[in-house]
């Protein structure tokens, strides 16, 4: 295995404010696989993580926990994934010390660099406006030792050409590039010291679709050319479509659904990934699932799964809390249900799992939870009304954590739908 | 291959054309370069050929005690005499160089520590950064010109101590500058890049991040230049400099302040040629902003 | 067939230090009442100067070098296009001028929804604020009225008004001649609006409806209130338009409430009171495209609104533009670089390239049977979800400042002929509606 990530998860410490410490929890708990020569697409939406997932790979930041195995052998990784589920520490460490690149010290971690990089998104910031062309496709050659003085010179001019650029723009300054052209260099510069895995952050999302498609043809060509494993982060699902072998789907974080490129686009499973396939303009299969709100704030993610606030099918055990059926109910209560809720009288969160109605008798609030329940899906988690002190108490069924859970044919999903008992 | 490079060269030459064009468009620019040039060309005159400008002792005020009273403009004194007797026009051309030396060595400095240290605590960041601004904020805390004088006083009152302690409160302003500057480009994904290619923390601040820090730092120079010119000139006036018979601007004009109700120019003049100096690199500084702000230069 | 707003041979070109930027080379673009037309382009294709121009948006350096844009019977433009000779001084003081005839269009019968929400909305007011300044700057008649009509109403009135209601089922033409029988005019949107809410019980409709009356005001302020809805602009009296903007600017905020209601947002009492940066992306989209539309334009430009938002609050977007299309009378041009939102949308397209419009016609076609080597190419290089096999055009966006003679096209086209490097293609008529800049399309 080229690369495999294993309860990778990063949270971003907030420097203290007025509203107390926090983290943002950027990754959470990914496993993903890399294969030699592979290209694996990553969709998401801003703030899903994936961009984040992409630098913790890398080691370009330190993960908070989990491991990020490089070039080990399959024996190996199944050796780890069994004493994973074994919970075994203590053969889990001893792999990991060995392969792991977040164990690695500066030097290695350095040496290692040879072997992987990475490609930016923005063209116009990726490149030293100070630096010529050669200088700038030159930098990991030498930085590595890879290659110096005019060997590596000569090798610039082999990589312009095999950008599909004219060798003379080896004296040229970024600005003097279209963003397309940059895009080449900036590729050029990274499969120079001709590495085993790539990592692509979003290379064409600021280029115009006839640069970008040249773009991605180039990239199959230099995949095909050199073997390379390619991580192809993108929100463009199409991109992703038109590129990659299998596919990560991340939401919040989290990885929700991954496996081939062609089951997962046909034939969706987890209610995310529906969404964002159909959401897709210009897609005409299957009706089109428009989701309501949008991704939640990271530092305080929804409880279970991240999605379910969004999700068309959720559960009673998808993860709802008594502030999020609180509010909801109280919306209900002071509209539809107008009269009920005495004046002054509130809907009182207790703890996580219960829900005090002020002054409102329980026959009355169960009867709105009967009939509300089909449109108002967190009204589902609720499993008992019953007479408290000082009016209804409402009480939540436990929610459960969604795990990966396997489909068919190398599919893996994150829903709860897909739970076997 | 040859010519195609020379082509791109040529391509850069009419980048270079633009920017002078940028720079010349802004009249008050080219104004203040001609007159921080006629400064120029004085200061290395006086300090490589004297004679050319007719002056027989370079370095030195030329006093006459037979005749000390400050007289006024003529055509033997174009711009009058000072007490005790010294020419103003040619104490003036000679004072250029020194005034211009003294400031060009606390500024450059000045800037090179305050820019390394501005840029190693960015790159840094943590202890170190805490620890270096915490340290300018004791500098910006305390009046510059209190800080200089006191710096002086321990040091010798000479004038080349007082530049060295013009040149110790003058990093921090740089250092401040470079720092703010250098967390925009840190932030920059080429920096990022080059990281994932390996290069390490030094290659990354001095060939990455320092080239990118240095222009508008140049702006500062240029604009500062003008400051630390008329801050020396106050230190020599108000007598903190005990610099008998040096050509000092600031020094020449307080020769004169016993007679400026009767012979004004005595201070006049000395005072003009500071404030001109310091307007001109003002204008000149504008200019160069003005080149470097791509905004500017549609 | 009438216009809402129709662009002819429009030339702008930026003057820059580093020669003259040709942005715009002849645009002809036509839009009709009531439809989507979609604007699409590459970078530099001169789609969002499109926009700008007609919005006369363009900055000092721009110079219209000859067209038009024609709307409402007038040149928008006239200002610019009299200057002949270019020069800087000249062009400012014509594009003050230029800004000083539209303000009263602007905003009022021509809006515009840039890409970026956060830049467009000023982050130290409430959007509800934001979203009241456009009413009270352009329609302060609707607010007096409405406000008016509260104060006039007796209790006899709402009840029979909602009885009307009832009986007809929340039909608008009756609570109108109701209303007007009555002359409470600005009434029956607010009470519409209240029947139509879904979110309140019937018991709770009913109650606010009754309660849209006896409301009670100063003298001063109803006397200034009257002038306000007889036709009088808002009075310039010191502490008299104080009074009257606070009074305004309050039934603004009631009548954003209502509108942002109709556009999808949920909560809207509470929204009005938020800044932008509490908002998410999407829901700050929907109130700049709430501020373009709530006085009811003639023509909406929207300027890539879906290009910084996520895929999925892009199809929220989107679905609320068909909405939007659907209710209210308004005119629309969607710019994008993305043609696939644009088949979502529009009813016809136009693909601009290099400062032209190289072919226009009905969305089906252009997407389905371009006629134009570019178009073709275009949608060759777009990849799809089925995984097709892409193309890339080769060669660079050509550079406007020295563009080639002939075809814009030519250097970049398979079928480039020696006609194309001389001359420039006239738009041909290939079939009903359907238009393309292309020789090869000539000889028929």
């Amino acid at each position: 295995m080229l690369i495999a990530a294993r309860n990778l998860t990063k949270f971003f410490e907030l420097r203290g404010g007025l509203t107390g410490k926090g983290a943002v929890q950027a990754v959470s708990d990914v496993d993903v696989e890399v294969r030699e020569g592979e290209i694996v697409g990553v969709v998401g939406e801003s703030g899903s993580g994936k961009s984040t997932l992409g630098r913790l790979l890398l080691g370009l930041i330190a993960p908070t926990s989990g491991e990020v195995l490089f070039d080990i052998p399959e024996e190996l990784l199944q050796k780890y994934d069994e004493a994973r589920s074994a919970n075994d520490k203590k053969t889990m460490e001893e792999i990991a010390s060995k392969y792991s690149i977040t164990r690695k010290s500066g030097r290695e971690l350095r040496a290692l660099r040879r072997r992987m990089n990475m490609m930016f998104q923005d063209p116009y910031s990726s490149l030293n406006p100070r630096w010529r062309v050669e200088d700038i496709i030159m930098e990991p050659m030498v930085s590595t030792g890879y290659l110096t003085g005019n060997e590596a010179r000569k090798r610039v001019r082999e990589l312009l050409e095999e950008v599909g650029l004219p060798r003379e723009f080896a004296y040229r300054y970024p600005h003097e590039l279209s963003g397309g052209q940059r895009q080449r260099v900036a590729l050029a510069r990274s499969i120079s010291t001709l590495p085993s895995f790539l990592v692509l952050d979003e290379p064409t999302s600021a280029l115009d679709v006839s640069a970008q498609a040249q773009i991605l043809q180039l990239l199959k060509r230099i995949r095909e050319r050199f073997r390379i494993g390619l991580l192809l982060i993108t929100h463009n699902i199409a991109v992703v479509s038109y590129m990659s072998d299998r596919i990560y789907v991340m939401y919040a974080g989290k990885v929700v659904e991954g496996g081939p490129k062609t089951s997962i686009i046909s034939k969706p499973q987890h209610p995310y990934t529906v969404a964002l396939i159909s959401a897709v303009p210009g897609n005409s299969r299957g009706p089109r699932v428009i989701l309501r709100g949008e991704p939640p704030n990271l530092v305080d993610p929804p409880k279970g799964c991240h999605f379910h606030p969004r999700c068309p099918m959720v559960m009673d055990n998808c993860g709802w809390t008594a502030k999020e059926v609180a509010e909801e109910l109280e919306f209900l209560l002071r509209g539809r249900y107008y009269g009920m809720l005495k004046e002054g009288s509130k809907v009182v969160p207790q703890g996580e799992l219960e829900i005090l109605v002020e002054g409102a008798k329980a026959e009355e609030v169960r009867k709105v939870i009967e009939e509300e329940k089909e449109e108002v899906k967190s009204l589902r988690s609720i499993y008992e009304v019953r007479e408290g002190n000082g009016g209804a108490l409402v009480k939540l069924m436990r929610y459960d954590i969604p795990g990966m859970y396997r489909t068919d044919e190398g599919r893996e999903v994150s829903c709860l739908i897909y739970r076997k008992t | 291959m040859e010519t195609q490079k020379t082509e791109y060269e040529a391509d850069r030459f009419r980048e270079i054309k633009t920017s002078l064009s940028v720079f010349f468009s802004n009249k008050g620019a080219v104004v203040g370069l001609v007159i921080v040039l006629v400064y120029v060309v004085d200061a290395l005159l006086v300090q490589f050929f004297p004679q050319a400008l007719g002056l027989k002792h370079p370095y030195t005020l030329v006093s006459n005690y037979v005749n000390p009273v400050p007289q006024p403009p003529s055509a033997s004194y174009p711009f009058g005499t000072t007490f005790p007797g010294v020419d103003l026009f040619t104490s003036i051309l000679k004072a250029v160089r020194v005034d211009l030396g003294y400031s060009l060595f606390v500024v450059l400095l000045g800037a090179f520590i305050g820019t390394v240290l501005g840029v190693i605590s960015a790159f840094a960041g943590g202890i170190v950064d805490e620890f270096v601004m915490r340290i300018t904020d004791i500098f910006f805390s305390i009046p510059y010109l209190v800080l200089a004088l006191a710096i002086g006083f321990v040091l010798g009152r000479t004038l080349d101590n007082m530049a060295l302690a013009l040149a110790i409160v003058w990093w921090p302003i740089y250092a401040r500058y470079a720092r703010g500057q250098a967390l925009s480009i840190k932030e920059m994904t080429f920096v990022e890049a080059a990281r994932a290619s390996g290069s390490g923390g030094g290659k990354i601040m001095f060939r990455h991040i320092l080239p990118n820090v240095l222009p508008p730092i140049f702006v500062q120079i240029s604009l500062d230049l003008g400051t630390v010119v008329l801050v020396f000139s106050v230190l020599a006036f108000i007598g903190f400099i005990p610099n008998a018979n040096v050509p000092e601007l600031g020094y020449l004009a307080s020769l004169g302040l016993n007679y400026v109700a009767t012979a004004p120019w005595t201070v006049l003049f000395p005072g003009a040629a500071i404030t001109l100096f310091a307007l001109a690199v003002n204008l000149v500084g504008d200019g160069l902003r003005d080149v470097l702000d791509p905004r500017r230069r549609s | 067939m009438e216009y809402a707003l129709s662009v002819k041979d429009l030339r702008v070109s930026f003057y820059t230090r580093r020669g003259v930027f040709k942005a715009l080379n002849g645009v002809n673009l036509e839009l009709r009442r009531g439809e989507v037309l979609g604007v699409a382009g590459e970078s530099g294709s001169g789609k969002s100067t499109t926009g700008l121009a007609i919005m006369g948006l363009l900055p000092r350096n721009a110079k219209v070098s000859s067209g038009s844009v024609l709307f409402d019977g007038r040149d928008l433009l006239a200002p610019l296009t009299s200057i002949r000779k270019f020069s800087t001084g000249r062009n400012e003081s014509a594009i003050r001028k230029l800004h000083r005839e539209l303000a009263p269009i602007r905003g009022k019968r021509i809006s515009m929804v840039f890409q970026e929400p956060m830049t467009s909305l000023n982050p130290v007011l409430q959007v509800g604020y934001q979203i009241a300044e456009t009413l009270v700057i352009h329609n302060p008649s609707l607010l007096a009225s409405r406000k008016l009509a509260r104060v006039r109403a007796t209790r006899e009135d709402t009840t029979a008004l909602l009885k009307v209601i009832k009986e007809n089922e929340g039909s608008e033409t009756a609570v109108r001649e109701f209303v007007e029988s009555r002359h409470l005019k600005g009434l029956e949107e607010q009470a519409l609006f209240i029947w139509r809410r879904n979110d309140i019980n019937e018991l709770r409709k009913e109650r606010l409806i009754l309660d849209l009356c006896c409301e009670k005001v100063g003298s001063t302020t109803k006397r200034l209130l009257e002038s306000l809805e007889g036709g009088m602009g808002i009075t310039k009296a010191p502490v008299l338009s104080r009074l009257l903007r606070r009074v305004l600017f309050k039934e603004g905020y009631r009548k954003a409430v209502e509108f942002l209601s109709t556009l999808g947002v949920p909560n809207p009492e509470k929204v009005v009171q938020m800044y932008p940066h509490e908002l998410s992306g999407g829901m700050r989209q929907r109130i700049v495209i709430a501020i373009a539309l709530i006085n009811n334009p003639d023509v909406v430009i929207m300027d890539e609104p879906t290009s910084a938002v996520d895929v999925t609050v892009q199809a929220q977007i989107l679905e609320l533009v068909k909405d939007l299309k659907r209710r209210v009378n308004s005119s629309f041009i969607f710019i994008s670089h993305d043609l696939s939102v644009l088949g979502e949308v529009s009813d016809r397209i136009a693909i601009m390239y290099g400062g032209r419009v190289v072919e226009v016609g009905p969305k089906e076609i252009v997407l389905k049977a371009p006629r134009h080597p570019y178009t073709t190419m275009l949608i060759n290089a777009i990849p799809t979800l089925d995984g097709r096999e892409i193309r890339g055009i080769e060669g660079e966006a050509p550079d406007m400042r020295n563009p080639p003679p002939g075809c814009i096209f030519n250097n970049r086209c398979p079928f480039a002929m020696d006609k194309c490097r001389k001359e420039e293609p006239p738009s041909y008529k290939v079939s009903e509606d359907h238009y393309v800049a292309c020789f090869l399309q000539g000889g028929k």
